[in-house]
């Protein structure tokens, strides 16, 4: 959205497609880091920045719009949508940021939504005197027993690593609680259940023991994905998939596309940094077109 | 008849809110979080426990899902 409005400000002829509004931080209650802002809400965020954007009067926009595929012609591009929509293009800026990252183990495509979450900020309040399970011990980890601790009886916080590794703001929150208990070294092997979650079974990778952990809920906050799939073959991805990028000018191995934000391989995933960078980018495509 | 069943921060929830009052359609929302007969209601008829669910005329939607709404509504 920043370089939305960047786009339309340079009167840089702008076709902005897009699934929604929102991306990652849409599901964040409370965001203290946005600079300008003391606090606000990721659904507040995100409705600012579209507002922005749809004050600019020279950008269309098309929401509710997955793109699917991306051709390359010569010095031209071809977009296409899942709804069987077709722009030609010169230039390419890709922000299609992350997804959440899934556990792949058996029982957690079948159990989604009936037992196995993905946003704690929705759906912590339908465990109300449950005992649940959050995989991950990093942040998003952390931030979800956060959410969790008004409503649920116990919380198990698994961690593949030796040590769980979120702020410590956030920890010691969750701790002084009491109600959770953090067990690391594990690796989950499936989520069990009947018509909804009874249970998750985890191997602890010191000892190879199987355990189980008898819980109606299991929240999975184990990082992020880049949604690059559009690019793959097209640009160069590094080893998790992101896009490499050119960190001085945001470009991509591909004259003619660029990127920002979560799907790059950006060193740090932060809001105000993907703004700047989507910004950079939108910068260096004005000029390219420029010498074109 | 369309009824939404929500959470209070759920970002989805809202989303889904506004779009049905952009397209002036009138709802009742039933917010799960502090009445659990509705949470039971809700699970029941969507077989799932994740906010928001739709209830529009009977045809449930799981999630804030524009192409479904829009379906369930006609529009």
């Amino acid at each position: 959205m920043a370089a939305g409005v960047y786009a339309a400000r340079k009167k840089i002829n702008t076709l902005f497609l897009t699934k929604d509004f929102g991306g990652q931080s849409l599901v964040s209650a409370d965001i203290k880091n946005w600079i300008g802002t003391k606090n606000i809400s990721g659904f507040e965020l995100a409705k600012n920045l579209e507002e922005h954007l749809r004050a600019q009067n020279s950008i269309e926009i098309k929401d509710n719009i997955l793109v699917s595929k991306i051709e390359r012609h010569d010095d031209k591009f071809l977009v296409f949508d899942e709804k069987s929509g077709q722009y030609e293009t010169k230039t390419i800026l890709l922000t299609a940021g992350s997804r959440y990252k899934k556990l792949n183990v058996p029982g957690e495509k079948e159990y989604e939504g009936k037992g196995v979450f993905y946003c704690s900020t929705c759906d912590a309040p339908i465990m109300k005197n449950r005992n649940v399970a959050v995989v991950g011990g990093g942040n998003s980890g952390f931030e979800a027993a956060l959410d969790l601790l008004p409503y649920a009886i116990k919380i198990y916080i698994l961690e593949y690593t030796g040590e769980c590794k979120a702020d410590s703001v956030t920890c010691d929150k969750v701790r002084a609680s009491g109600k959770s208990e953090e067990i690391t070294m594990t690796e989950v092997q499936e989520i069990f259940g009947d018509e909804f979650v009874k249970g998750i079974r985890y191997k602890n990778r010191n000892t190879g023991e199987i355990k189980e952990l008898l819980v109606e809920g299991v929240f999975v906050e184990i990082g992020f994905q880049p949604n690059s799939e559009i690019a793959k073959g097209l640009v160069d991805l590094d080893k998790y998939g992101r896009v490499i990028i050119d960190s001085k000018n945001q470009k991509t191995s591909l004259e003619g596309i660029w990127a920002a934000g979560d799907v790059t391989d950006v060193l740090y995933n932060q809001n105000n940094i993907a703004a700047g960078d989507a910004i950079k980018a939108v910068l260096n495509i004005y000029d390219y077109l420029k010498t074109k | 008849m369309v009824t939404i069943y929500t959470t209070t921060v759920c970002p989805y929830c809202h989303m889904a809110k506004e779009y049905l009052e952009k397209n002036n359609t009138k709802f009742n929302e039933v917010n799960v979080e502090e009445d659990e007969a509705a949470a039971r209601e809700m699970i029941q008829k969507s077989h799932q426990m994740g906010v928001p669910v739709l209830d529009i005329n009977g045809s449930i939607i799981v999630g804030f899902d524009r192409t479904s709404i829009d379906k369930a509504l006609g529009l």
